[in-house]
């Protein structure tokens, strides 16, 4: 499982640059971004290379944060590869609350992140550990990759 | 034109005794049956005896909305519910509401007083008054009901909203008299240029506005848009409710019937009274009214005095148009909003220390309210579907408690002005 960190932001201009410069200044490095928007807010979901850091800092500077457990698959990145997965969830009837691509450096695999309800966690895992060419992979693995 | 000239010209010595005759009987009233005023009147070392002028009144102790709270619901009441006809309710400064009680003598008395505030008005007995103020426990629709039923008028009771159907009515009942919010008025007179249809092709002549602060523009816009002349009424529930002054046709001033209700003018700070003409918070006594008599009110609206004559020869004091509030109540939609009561639903919902704003806006002729609230860590969720439901519940209490749709806007930590005062609480960017 993968600790995602998520932010609330206002959905004004600067905000964003705001949160970046202050992870940047204290040296922190973002592998992965998703942000989900409303009209007057938005979320931003960051994979950080330094979870806890990231998040102490972020409250330091009075962020609204908090921390998610998400699920990180490395699935082949050609037509399909991520339609094993999907329709694994599907069968099992999981929901996906939200889901989004991790850039990998070092494989050429497709990485992706999906969040599904903290209820349902447990059983995905399960499922997906089972699916033909979906491979779960860890905080430790992934953050190498 | 009066509904009761003996009263509403009476002359001022002749009014000035009445006063004094009903002002005693009131505080010997309160002190016999009131135990909360028998116990002020004891820390302060009264007796009803001490009132032996009308200037006396200066020696008595004040009654606050927080007193009508502390002694909720029926604690300030001066007879057996039995003898109460009707309770109406106005909103308190926290989620509980400040209740009034009425005997079948004080819905006479208000009756009166509306009959006398709508002839000042231009209405009489042929008039058909279409009545836009909400029904309900707000005192506007049913104050102006029975009023309008005394004076002899065809009373409409449609009750506020249904934009299309007041048109409709205004139309085809013939309506003369149109009694709402003036915020209201503005958007009606909005709807029928959009519709085409000429005011002067209707049979409208006068209005009746009150329950919400508005200006001289404001008025002028309403007599354009509605081709009538605009009178601002005014009234609060804990005093009686909309009639307790009204403009005359000299539309300077409103004058407040002093046989029911002696006013006075203090500095909000000091508590001293002052002159007549000079501006400070409206305190009123009511001296008849028998199932919540209350001495010294303290308004909280903030207006002057005019002692000179009138033109249309009422000889009851006027009191200037209101030019404000020393609290930081809100009027939105006519409806009474404290922004302590925005803080007792998100306390209620689990917030330990709510930080909130809250915005009024004006779009065209209504008022809109925006609730910032400072997303707390417990609020919190990385799913925009937890917080839209919590907005949603925000949305629904708050409704529930004020009465009215509010946005509600979640915004980040720490962006909300924090000050010692409650004034940044409340940002109203109307321009009344």
């Amino acid at each position: 499982m993968i600790r995602q960190v998520s932010i609330f932001m206002e959905n004004h201009e600067g905000r964003l640059n705001k949160l970046l410069k202050i992870l940047a200044e204290n040296d922190i490095n973002i592998r992965s971004l998703n942000i989900a928007e409303t009209m007057d807010y938005g979320i931003v979901r960051l994979i950080l290379q330094e979870t806890e850091k990231g998040i102490e800092v972020l409250k330091k500077n009075n962020i609204r944060c908090t921390s998610t457990s998400v699920l990180a698959a490395e699935v082949p990145d050609e037509p399909g590869g991520l339609s094993n997965l999907v329709d694994a969830l599907t069968q099992a009837k999981i929901n996906i609350v939200y889901a989004y691509s991790f850039l990998p450096k070092k494989t050429d695999n497709a990485i992706i992140i999906v969040r599904v309800d903290d209820e349902v966690q447990q059983k995905a895992i399960e499922t997906l550990e089972k699916t033909q060419g979906v491979k779960l992979l860890d905080a430790e693995t992934l953050l190498m990759k | 034109m009066y509904w009761n000239k003996s009263c509403e010209c009476m002359p001022r010595e002749k009014l000035l005794e009445l006063q004094l005759e009903r002002l005693k009987g009131m505080v010997n009233r309160i002190y016999h049956d009131v135990p909360f005023y028998r116990n002020k009147f004891q820390e302060a070392g009264l007796v009803p005896e001490d009132v032996q002028t009308l200037s006396d009144l200066q020696k008595l102790p004040f009654t606050t909305k927080v007193d009508l709270r502390d002694n909720y619901p029926y604690g300030l009441f001066a007879v057996p519910l039995e003898k109460i006809v009707r309770i109406h309710a106005s909103s308190g400064t926290t989620g509980k509401p400040t209740v009034v009680g009425y005997t079948r003598k004080d819905i006479t008395t208000w009756s009166e007083i509306m009959a006398r505030s709508l002839v000042a008005a231009g209405a009489d007995s042929h008039s058909v008054v279409q009545n836009a103020y909400g029904y309900g426990l707000f005192t506007g629709g049913l104050g102006v009901h029975y009023g309008a039923e005394m004076l002899g008028a065809s009373i409409v009771p449609i009750s506020g909203g249904n934009t299309d159907k007041q048109i409709m009515i205004m139309k085809d009942f013939g309506t003369t008299v149109l009694t709402c919010t003036p915020s209201y008025a503005i958007y009606l007179g909005d709807a029928l240029e959009k519709k085409g249809i000429d005011p002067a092709s209707l049979k409208l002549k006068t209005g009746v506005f009150g329950a919400e602060p508005w200006s001289d523009n404001m008025r002028k816009e309403i007599e354009k848009k509605l081709k009538i002349k605009a009178h601002d009424i005014y009234g609060l529930s804990e005093i009686m409710g909309p009639s307790v002054a009204i403009e005359c046709d000299a539309q300077d001033g409103l004058h407040i019937w002093e046989d029911h209700f002696i006013p006075e003018i203090i500095d909000p700070v000091t508590l001293k009274v002052l002159p007549y003409g000079e501006q400070g918070e409206l305190v009123i006594t009511t001296i008849t009214k028998e199932g919540i008599p209350l001495l010294r009110y303290r308004t909280r609206d903030v207006t002057s005095i005019i002692a000179e004559p009138c033109a249309c020869g009422r000889t009851h004091l006027r009191i200037r148009r209101l030019q404000g509030r020393t609290d930081d109540m809100l009027i939105i939609r006519g409806v009474n909003v404290f922004p302590t009561q925005i803080e007792s639903v998100l306390l209620e919902l689990g917030e330990v220390e709510p930080h909130y704003q809250l915005i009024v806006r004006r779009d065209g002729s209504l008022d809109t309210l925006e609730i910032k609230v400072e997303l707390s860590e417990e609020m919190f969720s990385d799913k925009i579907s937890n917080l839209e439901k919590l907005e949603k519940r925000i949305g629904l209490r708050i409704h529930s408690t004020i009465g009215i749709n509010a946005k509600i806007a979640f915004v980040e930590p720490g962006s909300l002005p924090r000050s010692e005062g409650k004034s940044q609480r409340v940002v109203d960017l109307r321009k009344i």
